[in-house]
């Protein structure tokens, strides 16, 4: 069975439109981590510097998975749709 | 040969080496600040210890400090034996990512820079955790807590260059691609192309300044916290 040279193309940026969804997570990480630190600073104030150097921190990191899927679907679009 | 290469090409005999234009302003960027280190070096060397810092002096000892600060929170009194080598990847990260706002291309946009960042940061790591208790304790650590675990724990540890390195890179990359595109926006918009200028700053600051620096803190937290657990006795 053989594939249309653009079928393939067209599926491949519909795949990397489906692999960008996993955005969904992150940004459910990151709105917890930042809603946990604003409890955090109303609860105890002085304590504001360092739980925002650390909230920064952590959202950088829960950003991970996020970008993991934008190089997945950047290697898509540009190793096989174009 | 893609329409789209930007960089030179360097034949020697018939064999073509393509240079990137990331690789170029890399190759730059070494050069001058290499040559900022030794004359800074001078400097150091010629000026008095109880006055005040100026000019150059100055920046060059607020930039320690916070290197300083950066790795302090982890390396604790092991700061000291790696300050030269992480610090200077930390001024040659920070400036590369910033690279981007002289709309050239941040060198970190290239995948074999971080790669290779994140490697030399692997080894390093395990390196010391050899050299902490020898080769046998290394691998009998591997095996904790089970031997059926080793596996696990062998991939875990090739984990963290591929995050360290795929992090950097995707944040960096976002940033240029979105900012190509909003460039390619503008043109396409030209009689009314300047309403862009109302946000264009606004990305600039977000991708490049904001998560450029963010992205260097991040690298280099990371990296020191992995190391420290190699290098500094634990507390208990």
């Amino acid at each position: 069975m053989e594939f249309n040279e653009y079928f393939v193309k067209g599926m491949a940026v519909l795949a990397a439109g489906i692999a960008i969804l996993v955005g969904i997570a992150p940004a459910f990480g990151q709105s917890r981590t930042a809603s946990k630190a604003v409890e955090g600073v109303a609860r105890n104030p002085e304590a504001a510097g360092k739980i925002r150097s650390l909230m920064v921190l952590g959202i950088a990191l829960a950003e991970t998975t996020g970008i993991y899927a934008f190089i997945i679907s950047l290697l898509l679009i540009f190793l096989i749709a174009m | 040969m893609d329409n789209n290469f930007d960089g030179i090409l360097l034949s020697i005999n018939g064999f073509t080496i393509e240079l990137q234009q990331s690789v170029l302003n890399w190759l730059i960027l070494c050069i001058l600040l290499g040559v900022f280190f030794v004359f800074a070096g001078k400097r150091f060397e010629k000026a008095d210890a109880r006055k005040a810092p100026k000019g150059i002096l100055l920046l060059c000892e607020l930039v320690v400090d916070l290197c300083k600060n950066i790795l302090g929170d982890n390396l604790k009194e092991q700061t000291r034996r790696f300050l030269p080598f992480l610090g200077t990847l930390i001024m040659l990260m920070s400036i590369s990512n910033l690279l981007g706002l002289l709309g050239l291309q941040p060198p970190t946009s290239n995948v074999s820079l971080n790669i290779a960042l994140a490697v030399m940061m692997f080894l390093m790591i395990q390196y010391n955790a050899i050299k902490k208790g020898g080769l046998l304790a290394r691998l009998k650590e591997l095996a904790e807590p089970l031997w059926v675990m080793t596996p696990l724990n062998i991939i875990g540890e090739f984990a963290l260059p591929v995050s360290l390195s795929m992090r950097l890179f995707g944040n960096i990359l976002a940033g240029t691609i979105i900012m190509m595109l909003v460039y390619s926006v503008f043109q396409l918009l030209m009689p009314f192309g300047p309403i862009l200028y109302a946000v264009i700053p606004f990305l600039h600051m977000y991708f490049d300044i904001f998560s450029g620096l963010l992205q260097t803190y991040i690298f280099f937290t990371l990296s020191s916290f992995f190391l420290s657990e190699q290098v500094c006795e634990s507390e208990e």
